[in-house]
């Protein structure tokens, strides 16, 4: 379903009594079923836009509305999925998938999360407690967990950024195989300049607070990370991120 | 291609296995039950060796035999009392006093705990009272306690409650506030109503703190016990005790005392059972910093 933000503006503190605005007048047109990365340098206000669309946040101005109404505190129509994974880890792999539709008083619980443990490869391993986890197994936990709600917008905070590259590589092409098998409208944080352009099919640049660039990804899938437009698209947001020449770039 | 460059120094190794190793599992299970061996040496060696003392003074004629009776004497008088039948009142009265309390106790002030976390005027009404009157030692209100609740179960209940309740509560506290706050998020993302993310995210993330706590606080409800039970009481351990100082019976005090470190004991080992079952997904993944 489609995201609208409309001039949204957050701060958390104030300098001579005026607020130091972390995210300055955001605004955003998602649409139903798009992928949208949101990149931008550790500190910019990534998660804050993310914590607003959860629904954690409030925000100082503007409005946020999902598929033309405005959000009012978290709900179970956007999905989370946070960096530390944050599964409940009294409650086995299965359990926690259930969570959800349990609390919905679903009665096909089982089922939902049954088939959620095998969309994210997990035969095997639903009696297991979390802690006995790898992280990248347990982030797979998440986002079926996240998913059993069957959310409009599923909203990720770098999914990815514990997990060691290998994995990540594996994990990113299993999430556009998720997405593309569910439909969903996914919004995607991440730092990793590669991640966003194999991810995305459009990628919002944050710098300080503002929308720096929004551009669409024109890569058909599956995306090689070698082939020249890709590695095109790389270097646009490596300009785009580095203020000065010389500075250090983010690339994983 | 790179590859031939590439200067292979081994291709795999050759994997040798010792003739002597033992898996990891039949290590633990084999160190655990050497432990268990030690441990219950360790006591065995402690009556040996107070029997062996008392049978030297004996021998030797060092003070009265009657000031340190020998365990086998302790022994022969819990015979005599399981004989005329009155053992099973005494130890069963002590344990519905001290269970009854206890949970109360530990029942109440994961209650007060829930609130004094929910709620900061709550929080900021309660806690300086507790703060003031909690370092009392609960000796001092067993006279109130009779006063209020009569010398019947009720004041025994209440004191034995009262004691467990105040050193339990910081842990409760302690625990709901130190739950992850991710956790609460994704439960309320996941839909879950704010009693639903106490009963099922707070609740469960200070279960351990709340075992810890309990365990604790035991050493408060059996001090309890025994004050209440030493004062204003007919039946159960304490009773014993004082009772048997104005007949100078000695090896019944030491009968008594024995039984009430062995019913701490046992009723330790029980929550300590009851947690590892309950707190099983604790035990999962790494389970200690370093390998012994
Ligand atoms: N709860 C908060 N209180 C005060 N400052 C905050 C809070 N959350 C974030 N900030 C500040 O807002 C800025 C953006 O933070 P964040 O959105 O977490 O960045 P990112 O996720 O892009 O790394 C940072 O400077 C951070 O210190
Ligand atoms: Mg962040």
């Amino acid at each position: 379903m489609s995201v609208v933000l409309k001039s949204v503006y957050k701060a958390f503190e104030e300098i001579d009594g005026k607020p130091k605005y972390v995210l300055n007048d955001i605004r955003l047109h998602i649409h139903d079923g798009e992928f949208v990365c949101i990149l931008g340098k550790s500190g910019c206000g990534k998660s804050t836009l993310l914590n607003l669309l959860a629904g954690y946040l409030k925000t100082d101005a503007g409005r946020i509305s999902v598929n033309g109404q405005e959000i009012d505190g978290p709900s179970a129509q956007r999905g989370v999925v946070f960096q530390q994974h944050a599964l409940f880890p009294w409650y086995t792999v299965m359990e926690n998938i259930e969570f959800g539709p349990k609390l919905a008083k679903r009665k096909d619980s089982k089922k939902i999360a049954q088939e959620l443990v095998s969309l994210v490869g997990l035969n095997g391993y639903e009696n297991k407690y979390p802690g006995s986890l790898s992280g990248g197994m347990a982030q797979r936990v998440g986002i079926a967990r996240a998913l059993a709600n069957d959310p409009e917008v599923l909203l990720m905070d770098e999914p990815l950024g514990a997990l060691d590259a290998m994995i990540r590589q594996n994990m990113r092409r299993e999430i556009i195989k998720i997405w593309e098998k569910t439909n969903k409208t996914v919004i995607f944080i991440t730092h990793s300049i590669p991640e966003a352009v194999y991810l995305a099919d459009r990628v919002v640049l944050l710098k300080e607070g503002r929308v720096e660039e929004d551009v669409k990804i024109d890569i058909s899938r599956p995306r090689d990370v070698k082939s020249p437009e890709f590695l095109e698209y790389v270097d646009f947001f490596e300009k785009g991120l580095s203020d000065q020449e010389g500075e250090s770039l983010i690339t994983e | 291609m790179a590859q031939e460059k590439l200067m292979i120094l081994r291709k795999k190794n050759n994997i040798s296995n010792p003739a002597n190793t033992v898996s990891r599992k039949t290590a633990a299970a084999q160190r655990s039950k050497k432990n268990k061996w030690y441990k219950i040496s360790s006591l065995i060696g402690f009556f040996a060796v107070w029997q062996f003392i008392s049978y030297l003074n004996v021998s030797n004629n060092w003070f009265n035999p009657v000031f340190l009776p020998s365990p086998s004497m302790i022994i022969e008088t819990g015979y005599t009392y399981i004989v005329r039948g009155t053992l099973v009142t005494h130890l069963t009265d002590s344990f519905v006093r001290m269970f009854s309390g206890f949970a109360i106790g530990v029942l109440v002030s994961v209650i007060i705990g829930m609130l004094i976390t929910s709620w900061k005027w709550f929080d900021n009404m309660v806690m300086p009272v507790i703060n003031l009157i909690g370092p009392i030692p609960v000796l001092a209100f067993l006279p109130m306690f009779l006063i209020w609740f009569g010398i019947g179960e009720g004041s025994k209940i209440a004191l034995i409650a009262y004691a467990t309740f105040i050193p339990m509560l910081g842990y409760v506290v302690e625990g709901i506030r130190n739950t992850d706050p991710y956790l609460i998020r994704s439960a309320i993302s996941l839909g879950a109503t704010k009693f639903q993310v106490f009963r099922k995210i707070t609740f469960n993330s200070a279960l351990p703190n709340i075992f810890v706590g309990m365990k604790a606080s035991l050493a408060f409800t059996f001090s309890a016990l025994v004050v209440a039970e030493m004062m204003g009481a007919s039946t159960g351990l304490g009773f014993i005790i004082v009772d048997s100082k104005n007949w100078f019976k000695m090896s019944d005090m030491f009968m008594a005392a024995t039984l009430i470190g062995l019913e701490y004991t046992i009723f330790h080992g029980i929550l300590t059972l009851i947690e590892n079952v309950i707190l099983k997904w604790k035990r999962e993944g790494v389970s200690s910093a370093v390998e012994e």
